[in-house]
């Protein structure tokens, strides 16, 4: 017997009406059924996959950091071969297909920020973001607004993101257009001294390891940003 | 008349951000329309060349930057195209050219970002043949039904 | 990514790190993943990535010769001539064959 998983399926308790359906909503389980209907992949790949894009987030990344600010041969792995070193906190970029996944590749670079040059990331052409290590790309990221504008303006947009960067520090735009993928490494902040790899993690948010904010001691949240909320939400897989 | 009652603040935060959005929107705008042009000048022929995905330096205004939850069919349909790809139907770079700028500056601006993708694993599949177009319209309105049975 | 099979060729990469080049302005039409704001800009070498093909082939499931890849680092002023920041730079990755050498 095939297992059914209701989102997959995108039966969703309670039916909404017509009107109350996106065109895309609809489109989409179409094309998925009719993908599944001609054999070109099954229901099982697809929930495998999603388990995969479940799973990861920004705490790989803040592991990598903190273990990275700890142990100076870890950080030279990193800076020598970030994809390989990216093992030994648990993100393997193979994953989870054993060639890695179609839109990430397996080519990180880690970009190191120093007292004068702070590194910022973005993909002017489409979205690329190291996935495996942060998870999904905020929606910032993604807007036409971020793309057209860091590469030109890239003080102004931090600005506007909470970040000042002095002008003695320069500021290193990375626009990742091909195949390799890049995480900042920001510097340690001061007053950590004596932290363990856990405390220093927490303070290594998303934000930080993309280059729009700067780690220090006691800040363990990103600036919260206004949230457009779903009105149809990703369902709990259920088994039936 | 007098009160020393505090007024009602004539429109909540919501709404004047709603308004601020729709004033913005007032600029004056000199409208060339374009049909079937007989001959275009070297520039205009470069600029509808351009790659729409291609953004870099163009000027916009102060960002509204958000955070958004994702809805059930964005995640599906991520992982319906990445499936595709791991499957070796397609590749990312197909799925870019696709839905980053065969589409056109219209759809690049106005889909969402995941309607694009959604469109572009759609074409896709009907270009190499994997469904016909017929089979794809029929599935839609077979889809639509069993909402409408409810 | 590519497999380097055996029956794909590749161009041998022609610059090494810290060589100036300049990017080429190729004409433009239906996929490129160069960016109109890099063309004809000169910049340094700083690393050699990896070879594959160029997204021009490769978006369209064409067969072609894999380039070496490099990433690139220029002076913003260089970019954007209203670049008020002396030491500002901006870096991204091109396959060889958008590149061309600069003598100085």
């Amino acid at each position: 017997m095939t297992e059914q998983h209701t989102h997959t399926l995108g039966m969703h308790p309670p039916a909404p009406q017509v009107d109350e359906v996106s065109d895309y909503e609809i489109l989409e389980i179409a094309v998925r059924e009719l993908a599944i209907e001609h054999g070109l992949f099954t229901a099982e790949d697809h929930r495998r996959f999603t388990e995969w894009a479940e799973r990861i987030g920004p705490t790989g990344g803040s592991r990598l950091i903190a273990k990275a600010w700890t142990d100076p041969a870890f950080k030279k792995r990193v800076m020598d071969n970030a994809t390989e070193a990216c093992k030994e906190i648990g993100i393997d970029w193979s994953e989870p297909t054993g060639f890695g996944t179609p839109s990430d590749y397996m080519n990180l670079r880690v970009l190191e920020n120093t007292p004068k040059l702070h590194h910022v990331i973005v993909c002017t052409l489409c979205s690329c973001y190291p996935r495996p290590l942060l998870g999904m790309s905020p929606e910032w990221y993604r807007s036409t607004n971020y793309r057209r504008r860091l590469v030109r303006w890239p003080r102004e947009v931090l600005a506007e993101l909470g970040l000042i960067v002095p002008p003695d520090v320069e500021v290193r735009v990375e626009d990742s257009n091909q195949k390799c993928r890049f995480m900042v490494m920001p510097m340690r902040p001061e007053g950590t001294d004596n932290w363990s790899e856990e405390q220093l993690a927490e303070i290594v948010t998303r934000d930080c390891m993309i280059g729009v904010a700067m780690p220090k001691a006691g800040r363990t949240e990103d600036i919260r940003r206004p949230v457009h909320k779903a009105r149809r939400p990703p369902q709990p897989a259920t088994v039936q | 008349m007098a009160s020393t009652s505090q007024s009602k603040a004539s429109t909540s935060r919501p709404e004047l951000r709603e308004q601020y959005q729709i004033i913005g929107s007032f600029q004056p705008a000199i409208h060339i329309p374009q049909n079937w042009n007989y001959e275009t000048s070297h520039p205009l022929f470069r600029a509808y060349m351009h790659p729409p995905h291609d953004v870099g330096g163009q000027r916009d205004v102060a960002g509204k930057y958000e955070e958004k939850e994702e809805e059930g069919w964005e995640l599906n349909t991520y992982v319906t195209c990445e499936t595709l790809g791991w499957r070796g139907i397609w590749n990312s770079e197909e799925r870019r050219r696709r839905a980053d700028n065969d589409l056109g500056y219209t759809l690049y601006l106005g889909l969402p970002y995941y309607g694009r993708w959604l469109w572009a694993a759609t074409r896709m599949l009907i270009d190499k043949k994997r469904f016909s177009l017929p089979e794809l319209l029929a599935k839609i309105d077979e889809v639509k039904a069993r909402y409408e049975r409810q | 990514m590519k497999d380097s099979d055996s029956n794909a060729s590749e161009t041998h990469a022609r610059f090494k790190v810290g060589d100036r080049v300049r990017v080429k302005n190729m004409p433009l039409m239906f996929y490129t993943r160069t960016q109109n704001y890099a063309r004809d800009i000169e910049g340094t070498i700083v690393e050699l990535t990896y070879k594959d093909l160029v997204p021009e082939d490769e978006a369209f499931n064409f067969d072609g010769v894999l380039d070496q890849y490099y990433i690139i680092r220029f002076r913003q002023k260089d970019i954007w001539e209203e670049y008020p920041f002396e030491n500002d730079t901006l870096q991204t990755e091109s396959p060889d064959r958008w590149l061309e050498p600069v003598s100085h």
